[in-house]
C-alpha cells in the first residue's frame, strides 16, 4: 500500500526533523561524548592495562590517546631496551637508564654513540608518569615528547627517526610490525607509535616500595636516627640567631615536599650553584624568562642514594657534598631561590644531623623497583 | 526480507519517543531542568591584574617600596576560596569553587558559573577554609584541581598539613644601588591567617544567562607592605613561614585585605 497520505506525510516529516535535533544534540552536547580510547591510534582489541596506584599517591593523568594496553606495555619495555635505536645499535634508552643505578647514568654527562657527551645528567626514571615536565628544563611537556629527541639527538643515539622507524619496520626478530599490529591496530611503524608504547611502559615504572613507603604503610618503624632526619627534613632551616624562622632544620620539604609521595613540587628552582649562568641558563632556555635563569626541574628524591652523581650537571658525587653545598646556603646570584640561606650562614645542620638527614634519605631507596623483572631488558 | 518502509516507522509513538529522548538530551547540556525554575546561570570571569602602587606591574619588575628598598617581586600566588556575589536584595550569592591565583602564568583568571541577575557585590577568602585545610591529602584530589598534589605544588606545607595560603616572593635591595640579593619570602597559611575580602561594584553587573561577563580583580602588592594602619620594612622583616609563631604573616594578611580593588 502507498502510505504518503497527507497525515503520514506530515508525521514524516515531524520525525524527520525530530531525528535532525536528535542527532544534533549528540554530536554538539560534550558531556554526551564519552571518555577513554579516542584517536586514530587506539586498537579496541588490546586488552587494558590495570594500573595500580599506591596509597597516598595521587591520580595519575594517561593521555586519552595512549591508554595503557598490555600489548602496548610490553612493545614499550622491547623499544625502550631496542639497541636498533641508535645509529651503531649499540645503544638503547636503557644504557643511559641502568636499573643498577636506580634507572640513571652513573657519569655526570651520558656519552653517545659518536663519543659525543651531553651538558646534563641523565635523570633517573621513577614514578616519571606523575611528572609535569620532562628534562631538567622541562622543554617536553609530554613524556611522549620528551621520548622522541635521544634518538635522533647527533649527541646521544644519533638515528634519524625515518631510519629508526625502517628497521623496526623490517625487523622479524622481535617481529615489530605485529607487535604494533597488536598494540595499536596497525602495522605501519611510526616514531609517534613508538614513543607512545615506550611511554605506556614508563608509565608503569612506579616505585612505591621503600622503607618510607612501608612506614607510611604502617608495615614497618624507622629507626630513632632515620626518624630524626625525617624531622629535620622537614624542619625550616638555619640557626634562629641568623635565619628568621630558622629551626635548624633541613629545609628539604619546600622543594622536595612529601605530598603525593613524591618528593618533589615540580617545579624549576636555582638552588644555588652558581652566580652565572652563561654556561647553561636551564629553564630560561626554553620559557625566555630572566627569571629562569639557572633554574632546573626539582628531581625526586626517590631512590637517591642509587642515582649519583646530583645536580644538572653531575657535579656532586656524593650526597655528602649535596648536603654541604644546601648547608653552605648557596651561591648568590640574581635568581637565586629564596629558601636558600645564602645571607645568613646556610642552614647550620651540624654533623649529627647532616647523619641522620643521611639516614632518613636512604629510606627512600627501592631496591625491589630496580630489580623488578619487568622492567629489564627483555632481548 | 522483513523490513518496514521508512515512512512506516514514523508513527507517533516513535515521535513521541524522540521527542522526549531529544529535549532529555537538550537538558543534559543545560545546567538545570525545565521543571525548575531557577535561571539557567552565566559566567563571571575575573581577570587578575598585579599593580605596583596603582601601576600595572608584572613579576620581574624591579619597584620601589614606600622605604625606598628597590624590591622585585618573582612569585605571587594566593588562594582564593569562598567567592560570593550580593544580590540586589543583599543575599550572598556562593559562586564558584577555590582557585589558586598565579602571577607568573599568562592571564590568571576565575571562571565562575553565575545565577542570572544583579549584583553590587563581591567577597571572597584569602586562604583555604578551615574545614578543608584540616587533615587534607592533596592526593586525594584530581591533578587539575588547585588543591591536588600537582594544582598545590609549591603550596602546600606537609609539616603541617596544610596549604599556603598567600606566597610573596622575590628580591630586594635597601637601596636602588645595590644588586637585588636579598630574598623576600612571605608565605602565609594556618587557619588564623584566613581573610575575607569584600569589593563593591562601581554599578551593579548585570549576570545574564548562558553569557559571559568580564571584570578585573587587581591586587597591588605595593599595599602588602604598607597600609592605613601598619606597614612592613623587607629589611628588618624579609622572611615569614607563618609556622613558627610569627604574627608578621598575620600582618601581611591584614594589609593584603586591602590590596584588592575590581573594575
Amino acid at each position: 500500500m502507498n502510505a504518503a497520505t497527507p497525515r503520514f506525510r506530515s508525521h514524516a516529516r515531524f520525525s524527520g526533523f525530530l531525528w535532525a535535533l536528535f542527532l544534533i544534540c549528540l554530536t554538539s552536547c560534550e558531556r554526551c561524548q564519552e571518555p577513554g580510547c579516542v584517536g586514530a591510534d587506539c586498537n579496541p582489541e588490546a586488552t587494558p592495562y590495570v594500573l595500580e596506584i599506591p596509597p597516598f599517591f595521587p591520580p595519575m593523568d594517561i593521555p586519552a590517546d595512549n591508554p595503557l594496553t598490555v600489548e602496548g606495555v610490553h612493545l614499550g619495555r622491547m623499544l625502550f631496551w631496542e639497541k636498533s635505536l641508535s645509529d651503531d645499535g649499540s645503544m638503547s634508552c636503557g644504557s643511559c637508564h641502568l636499573p643498577e643505578h636506580g634507572f640513571s647514568d652513573p657519569n655526570a654527562y651520558s656519552t653517545g654513540i659518536t663519543g659525543a657527551q651531553g651538558i646534563r645528567n641523565a635523570m633517573a626514571i621513577i614514578n616519571i608518569g606523575w611528572a609535569t615536565h620532562y628534562f631538567w628544563d622541562g622543554r617536553a611537556s609530554t613524556l611522549e615528547e620528551q621520548i622522541l629527541e635521544p634518538v635522533s639527538h647527533p649527541d646521544e643515539m644519533a638515528l634519524p627517526w625515518s631510519e629508526a622507524v625502517a628497521r623496526l619496520q623490517a625487523a622479524e626478530a622481535p617481529n615489530y610490525t605485529q607487535l604494533f599490529l597488536e598494540s595499536f591496530g596497525t602495522s605501519t611503524i611510526t616514531a609517534e607509535l613508538t614513543s607512545k608504547a615506550i611511554a605506556q611502559f614508563l608509565r608503569t615504572m612506579i616505585s612505591a616500595d621503600s622503607k618510607f613507603d612501608q612506614w607510611r604503610r604502617g608495615e614497618t618503624s624507622l629507626s630513632d636516627e632515620e626518624f630524626a632526619g625525617y624531622e629535620i627534613f622537614l624542619r625550616e632551616g638555619g640557626d634562629p640567631e641568623t635565619t628568621p624562622g630558622g629551626q635548624f632544620g633541613g629545609d628539604c620539604f619546600h622543594c622536595h615536599g612529601e605530598a603525593g609521595l613524591q618528593f618533589s613540587d615540580y617545579l624549576f628552582r636555582n638552588n644555588g650553584l652558581d652566580g652565572s649562568f652563561e654556561a647553561d641558563a636551564g629553564r630560561a632556555g626554553v620559557t625566555g624568562m630572566p627569571l629562569d635563569s639557572g633554574r632546573f626541574k626539582t628531581p625526586t628524591l626517590r631512590n637517591i642514594t642509587l642515582t649519583a652523581p646530583y645536580m644538572h650537571d653531575g657535579r656532586f658525587n656524593t650526597l655528602e657534598e649535596v648536603l654541604d653545598h644546601y648547608n653552605s646556603g648557596g651561591v648568590p646570584s640574581a635568581t637565586i631561590d629564596p629558601f636558600m640561606k645564602y645571607t645568613t650562614g646556610g642552614l647550620a645542620l651540624n654533623p649529627a644531623q647532616k647523619t641522620q638527614l643521611l639516614a632518613f634519605l636512604e629510606t627512600l631507596t627501592d631496591t625491589s623497583f630496580i630489580a623488578a623483572s619487568q622492567f629489564q631488558d627483555p632481548h | 526480507m522483513n523490513c518496514r518502509p521508512f515512512n512506516q516507522i514514523n508513527t507517533p509513538r516513535s515521535a513521541a519517543v524522540l521527542v522526549v529522548f531529544s529535549f532529555l538530551l537538550l537538558q543534559g547540556c543545560t545546567q538545570t531542568w525545565w521543571w525548575n525554575n531557577d535561571p539557567i546561570p552565566g559566567t563571571l570571569r575575573f581577570d587578575a591584574q598585579l599593580e605596583w602602587n596603582a601601576d600595572s606591574a608584572a613579576l620581574g619588575d624591579v619597584t620601589v617600596d614606600h622605604l625606598g628598598h628597590a624590591i622585585r617581586l618573582d612569585n605571587v600566588q594566593m588562594y582564593i576560596s569562598e567567592m560570593e556575589l550580593r544580590s540586589e536584595a543583599g543575599d550572598w550569592q556562593p559562586v564558584g569553587d577555590i582557585a589558586l591565583l598565579d602571577f607568573s602564568v599568562l592571564n590568571p583568571r576565575i571562571l565562575a558559573p553565575v545565577p542570572a541577575g544583579v549584583y553590587d557585590a563581591v567577597r571572597f577568602g584569602m586562604g583555604i577554609p578551615a574545614e578543608i585545610n584540616a587533615d587534607t591529602d592533596p592526593a586525594s584530589y584530581p591533578n587539575d584541581h588547585p588543591l591536588s598534589v600537582l594544582g598545590s605544588a609549591g603550596m602546600f606545607w606537609t609539616w603541617s598539613s596544610g596549604y599556603v595560603f598567600v606566597k610573596y616572593e622575590g628580591k630586594f635591595a635597601e637601596d636602588s644601588e645595590q644588586p637585588l640579593l636579598n630574598p623576600l619570602s612571605y608565605h602565609c597559611g594556618t587557619d588564623s591567617s584566613f581573610r575575607t575580602v569584600t569589593l563593591e561594584f562601581a554599578e551593579p553587573i548585570f549576570i545574564q544567562s548562558r553569557q559571559l561577563t568580564v571584570h578585573e580583580l587587581v591586587f597591588d602588592a605595593a599595599k602588602a607592605l604598607i597600609g592605613g594602619e601598619d606597614s612592613i620594612d623587607v629589611v628588618t622583616d624579609p622572611v615569614t613561614h607563618n609556622g613558627s609563631g610569627t604574627t608578621l604573616g598575620g600582618r601581611i594578611m591584614d594589609l593584603m585585605d586591602d590590596a584588592w580593588s575590581i573594575r
